[in-house]
């Protein structure tokens, strides 16, 4: 809940012991305390008056720490900046002839009178005159309003109790907070410290830093006092004693300590067919056959559930629906790149398809993505340049896919600033958002302007044109073939591009580190250890190295929990692009158990997909029981969930397919939207309305699984369901073997309506059902008319619609 | 993380009509909205007229007569119906009812590509990679209650834009194509085709209902299954409504009054908007296109791109006029930037962001006047001008949307509805 503690300091502090009493020094009481008792009392710019000003809330967002200020007082955001905000304070103002912090004349310091309300003040009045926070401004600015101590710096908090049961709403329990810098310094700085809750319906909490409980259920209260973001869990669990749970594996065991102490009973198991389904479209992206259907429910094994695990994961669908889930993360979008978008995307996804195909290691997938080049080692410029070439011919191209390394995911057009590049890195393989950081330091997460300054010089050397070594043989090999090159953008031609679908060999802009050119740094690795880049090195290289350490808290876990999020509503932690000390896994056990076993299997994606779908957790069923309706955090029960863009547009062409097609419709990966089709299929009405992410901004909230009035409107009349319904090889079939407007006999329309339960819902249809169904035929002019309706009634409901 | 806030299922603020649905016109709907509404301030329909491809602002609603040939180019301007106020000759119809309309010269930024400008000028953010700001139309929608029956957001005919961090559910309901003179014409998803009958619909829907027994107990188990409920229930209502037919039935408006329009896509672009607001849908976007003339631009601004504008957009503004609309209605008639002021040698006009126009109308706007200006030959604006940001805050104090309104959305800071920008208030009150 603190920042990553430095390792060395332990061994320090143990070697101190011996040194200096002072380490053990006591920690000191809250200022609000000492300032009446202590005469000589030293008031620290950084300590203690900055965030007093954060406390009082002078410095937020909607005040002085706006992007322009307030009343013409600027103060950084929170108090990040203390050089410009020390200046801000005690320069004259020219209207009222004193300073913020007057130190000729502190009494009349603007910044005392004015939150006093002694004179006007928009922002109301913030702190009460001869108070102990007004007494506090007022000595600082007395003592000469001393600037922050450059030599000091902000260790970690340590927040009391660590954690927070309530019995019952009303309750209350007070947080106190203290500060521990480099020096060994310990201050009580409850009074100082801006807390928030993270949910008000479960705990509130006030600036005094008392909580109190206000419904069952468990959320986090935090802390903020300088650099430190502190997350205190708080729960209150329901009145009386949970059912008793068998904890079937590891996941269910961590999940069941949780439920106990929140007392929530998780739901029974959810039945064959849900099972069946739900694991099919999660693992799969894809619904079950009929065939496959019945035979799941005749099979007696035991281990039924478990042999169905390992057989979705042989298909090569599971291997489609997860490279567009890497495609998701890693924010493959055809209109990013600078020329030939659609093919670089197609590309994209199939370079990672075959990777997933072949299970390879996510840490060794991610690792020729993240350190790819243009060339390959050895390679000359123009045997890189016949290779991409390849790629394009028009006859018989050679396999991108077999490239050891990818590097579209470097050459987007987004991505040509180092600033582009952190930001998108951060977010596809940390699963953090360092956009705050950019301008200021973020106001809820640790990382700070200089932290963000830092991680971008490591993209600094990662360039994509054409090395100036090369540019020579580069316009040689255009002018061979009568294109000139635009040595400005050094883009493809058109005529380029007719030569490479020739197969004749053009220049290719490349992918590589710029080596020599460059200083040695040293830097910062997102607030962690120093690095040296010395500039023969590939900085990359330093970040895959820290995202593989055992320690590093990102990589493994953004993962675990991205994978995590698509088999259940939400993820451990949610968002899960947004790993931040504010926002905790709502079950850090289980996450820990994840992202450590995933590592141990040595990044086996196809161990993390068992390890979940196994669970009980995954397996429960959606209906809730009298204790956990209230449940969406802890996996207590399933809940529905709206299918992905790519299930209900494949869906639709496979629950109408002929009899002797379906398998085949099914198969084709190649005409699927969740298969190869989907780089293509991006930007189209469909995928729009269903929520298919345009993959343009660095954010997994752009797959969207809301549902809308024009998906209503899709499902019901859209052209391309009614194609479906109307073309359909099976309502033709219907057409041609129910040709006469006489209804068919019961027998022959039951085994029908049967099939359509189980292409659509995936189970068969109950006797009511049947009943209803054989009722509308009864009155339908033809066979397959009474067919195209019932499948447009089962289209549309929210049985199909939902997830489980 | 305040997990509030994870949520976007709207609560769609459905007007219940009741028995009174039927026969209820617009007016009286708005009137019977804001009656209900919380705060007392008017909230008005909207159209976006978007010209896309960059109008020619120096040939259109800014001429430099006086300019050396290489800027002034081919057209003259004329007099409106309002002193003082002059446009280009080829604009004959919105001249004559130059008092219906304000035009904001000196409109300035600096994004030369379409993609971006136009996200710029639909947005009125500029745009970024860290928030995907929502179009009018979808603010709209999100804003404005609207009838049961009726899509809240229409776009003639794509979805330029979307929705943003508002959700996919105040996505556009786009047309699919545009209205051709003599045609007949259908909209995607809603209009009944393929020989689909009502009846045969409502047994649909009835037999659907009633096999969608899932969820039967636990409907509030959700937020999911509440908003599927309430879209079937309205996409339902739609496609069944006699109102939702009439409205996009073009044939159903009488000869003299469609007859204004031209018989041109544009026109029938602008006499559908028209009549979708009357039916009671809330935005209505139209894209004019073929405005990007590189080349040949005198040409085919002469030929085509004006008559048609001229014709349907001085129809749409008597139309609304005529149906006791233009008062609860904004209009904003935009492009994506200017073109440059010196024409080129294909005898056309670049991309040109520093310079550019835009025409409000309809609702608070004052009519007949011209605010702000550029130099001598178009280029930038003499005073400070105003931004994409000022026209977009302008449009939404028209409509009766606050501006710098917040939303709470998934990143954890709240975004204003327009980051930078302040309404023009001469557009309102008309004094300089």
């Amino acid at each position: 809940m603190t920042r990553p503690k430095r390792k060395g300091h332990r061994a320090l502090a143990l070697l101190c012991l011996f040194c200096s009493p002072v380490l053990l020094a006591e920690t000191l009481a809250p200022v609000d305390q000492r300032i009446g008792s202590e005469g000589s009392l030293k008031i620290d710019f950084q300590r203690h008056v900055l965030p007093l000003l954060s406390r009082a809330g002078c410095n937020g967002r909607d005040c002085h720490g706006s992007a322009q200020g307030k009343g013409g007082f600027q103060l950084s955001l929170f108090g990040y900046d203390f050089d410009a905000d020390h200046k801000a304070l005690t320069k004259l103002v020219e209207k009222h002839g004193v300073a913020r912090a007057d130190k000729d004349n502190p009494a009349a310091s603007l910044m005392l009178k004015k939150p006093a309300r002694e004179v006007a003040h928009k922002g109301g009045k913030r702190i009460e005159k001869g108070g102990w926070q007004y007494e506090l401004l007022l000595r600082w600015i007395q003592q000469g309003a001393p600037a922050q101590n450059r030599q000091q710096r902000f260790e970690r908090l340590e927040v009391a109790p660590a954690e927070i049961v309530f019995r019952q709403s009303g309750d209350t329990a007070v947080l106190s907070v203290v500060a521990v810098w480099a020096d060994g310094t310990r201050e009580d700085v409850t009074p100082l410290t801006r807390f928030q809750s993270n949910n008000d319906g479960v705990a509130a909490v006030e600036a005094t830093g008392r909580v109190t409980a206000r419904g069952a259920g468990d959320t986090h209260v935090v802390a903020f006092y300088d650099n430190g973001v502190a997350a205190v869990p708080v729960m209150q669990p329901l009145p009386g004693k949970s059912a008793h749970a068998v904890a079937a594996t590891t996941v269910d065991r961590h999940i069941q300590t949780k439920l106990a102490k929140l007392g929530i009973t998780p739901s029974k198991l959810c039945s064959d067919e849900e099972f069946l389904r739900r694991a099919s479209i999660d693992m799969t992206g894809t619904l079950p056959t009929p065939t496959e259907v019945e035979a799941f429910l005749a099979n007696t094994r035991g281990d039924k559930r478990a042999r169905k695990i390992d057989e979705l994961l042989q298909r090569p669908a599971y291997a489609a629906w997860w490279a567009n889930k890497l495609c998701d993360f890693t924010g493959n979008n055809p209109q990013q790149q600078a020329e030939l978008g659609q093919e670089l995307a197609s590309q994209w996804y199939d370079w990672i398809f075959r990777r997933i195909r072949e299970n390879q290691p996510y840490d060794k997938l991610v690792a020729d993505i993240v350190l790819a080049t243009g060339r390959s080692e050895g390679q000359s410029y123009e045997e890189y340049a016949a290779e991409m070439s390849a790629y394009f011919r028009a006859s018989k191209p050679a396999d991108f896919t077999g490239r050891p390394t990818m590097p579209h995911y470097w050459t987007r057009r987004t991505m040509t600033k180092p600033e582009d590049k952190a930001l998108s890195f951060a977010h596809s393989f940390l699963g953090i958002r360092l956009q705050c950081a950019q301008c200021h330091k973020h106001p809820f997460d640790q990382w700070t302007q200089q932290d963000f300054k830092q991680f971008t010089r490591f993209f600094e050397p990662v360039k994509f044109d054409i090395p100036p070594a090369a540019r020579e043989t580069a316009k040689q090999l255009a002018a061979a073939g009568s294109a000139t090159m635009n040595m400005q953008s050094m883009m493809m031609s058109q005529d380029m591009q007719a030569m490479a679908m020739d197969g004749r060999v053009v220049p290719w802009r490349e992918l590589y580190v710029e080596k020599g050119n460059r200083p040695e740094l040293k830097l910062h690795l997102l607030g962690d250890r120093e690095l040296t880049l010395r500039s023969d090195e590939d900085p990359r290289e330093k970040i895959m190295t820290w995202m593989l350490e055992k320690d590093n808290p990102w990589f493994a876990r953004a993962f675990v929990n991205r994978v995590w999020a698509n088999y259940f509503n939400r993820g451990i932690v949610h968002p899960p692009d947004d790993f931040n000390p504010a926002n905790p896994p709502s079950n850090e056990a289980l996450l820990d158990h994840l992202a450590q076993g995933f590592v141990a299997s040595g990044y086996d994606m196809k161990w993390l997909h068992r390890e979940i779908v196994n669970s009980h957790a995954y397996q429960r069923s959606w209906e809730p029981n009298a204790t956990n309706a209230g449940d969406e955090r802890h996996f207590s029960r399933a809940v529905p969930r709206r299918i992905p863009a790519e299930v209900v547009y494949d869906s639709l062409a496979q629950i109408v397919a002929a009899v002797g097609e379906l398998e085949e419709v099914r198969e084709n990966l190649d005409r699927r939207a969740v298969g190869h089709l989907s780089m293509r299929m991006a930007g189209t009405y469909a995928m729009n309305i269903f929520g298919k992410p345009a993959r343009a901004t660095n954010s997994d909230c752009e797959r969207s699984a809301d549902p809308s009035l024009l998906q209503s409107l899709f499902l019901r009349n859209d052209p391309i369901m009614q194609g479906r319904l109307d073309d359909g090889g099976w309502l033709r079939e219907l057409e041609t073997r129910h040709s006469s407007s006489a209804q068919p006999p019961r027998a022959e329309l039951e085994p029908l309506i049967r099939e359509a339960w189980l292409r659509v819902l995936s189970r068969p249809p109950r006797t009511t059902e049947q009943e209803r169904a054989l009722a509308h035929f009864s009155k339908a002019a033809s066979t397959a008319g009474g067919m195209r309706d019932l499948l447009w009634a089962l289209l549309n409901t929210k049985e199909f619609i939902l997830n489980h | 993380m305040n997990t509030r806030s994870t949520s976007l299922i709207p609560r769609r603020r459905l007007l219940k009509v009741g028995a009174l649905g039927a026969g209820l016109t617009l007016s009286q709907y708005l009137r019977l909205a804001s009656a209900g509404a919380t705060d007392a301030s008017t909230k008005r329909s909207g159209i976006l007229v978007f010209l896309r491809g960059g109008p020619s602002h120096q040939d259109m609603f800014d001429l430099k007569p006086d300019a050396s040939a290489e800027y002034r180019g081919e057209f003259n301007p004329i007099k409106t119906n309002v002193p003082g106020v002059e446009i280009c000759e080829h604009l004959p119809k919105l001249a004559r009812c130059a008092d219906q309309y304000a035009i904001v010269r000196g409109l300035t930024h600096n994004l030369a590509d379409h993609g971006l400008g136009s996200t710029y000028l639909l947005t009125g953010n500029r745009p970024g990679s860290l928030v995907k700001y929502p179009t009018y139309g979808s603010v709209a929608s999100a804003e404005l209650s609207v009838m049961p029956d009726l899509p809240a957001f229409v776009s003639i005919e794509e979805p330029l834009e979307g929705p943003g961090f508002l959700g996919i559910q105040h996505s556009a309901l786009a047309t699919g194509n545009k209205p051709r003179p003599n045609q007949p014409f259908s909209v995607r998803g809603v209009t009944l085709d393929g020989g689909l009958s009502l009846t045969q619909l409502e047994n649909r829907q009835q037999l659907s209902r009633d096999l969608d027994t899932l969820f039967r107990g636990h409907e509030k188990l959700s937020g999911e299954i509440t908003a599927i409920d309430e879209f079937s229930d309205k996409a339902h209502r739609i496609l069944s409504s006699a109102r939702a037919r009439k409205a996009f039935d073009l044939a159903a408006e009488p000869a003299d009054i469609a007859g204004r329009f031209g018989a041109h896509e544009t026109g029938q672009s602008l006499l559908l908007a028209c009549r979708l607001i009357e039916a009671g849908v809330r935005f209505v976007t139209v894209i004019v296109d073929n405005w990007d003339t590189h080349q040949q631009n005198f040409a085919t601004l002469k030929r085509t791109l004006l008559p048609q504008f001229d014709q349907g957009l001085s129809a749409l503004f008597t139309t609304l006029k005529d149906k006791g609309l233009l008062d609860t209605t904004a209009v904003l008639v935009t492009g994506e930037f200017g073109r440059t002021p010196k024409i080129n040698g294909t005898a056309g006009r670049d991309h040109w962001p520093r310079a550019m126009f835009s025409l409000m109308a309809g609702g608070a706007v004052h009519g007949g006047q011209v605010l702000g200006a550029t130099d001598a030959t178009a280029s930038e604006p003499t005073d400070g001008g105003w931004s994409p940001d000022d026209i977009a805050a302008s449009f939404y104090r028209n409509i009766g949307i606050d501006p710098h309104r917040e939303y709470h959305i998934d990143t954890g800071r709240p975004i204003q509805l327009i980051r930078n920008g302040k309404p023009i208030e001469q557009i309102f009150t008309g004094a300089a």
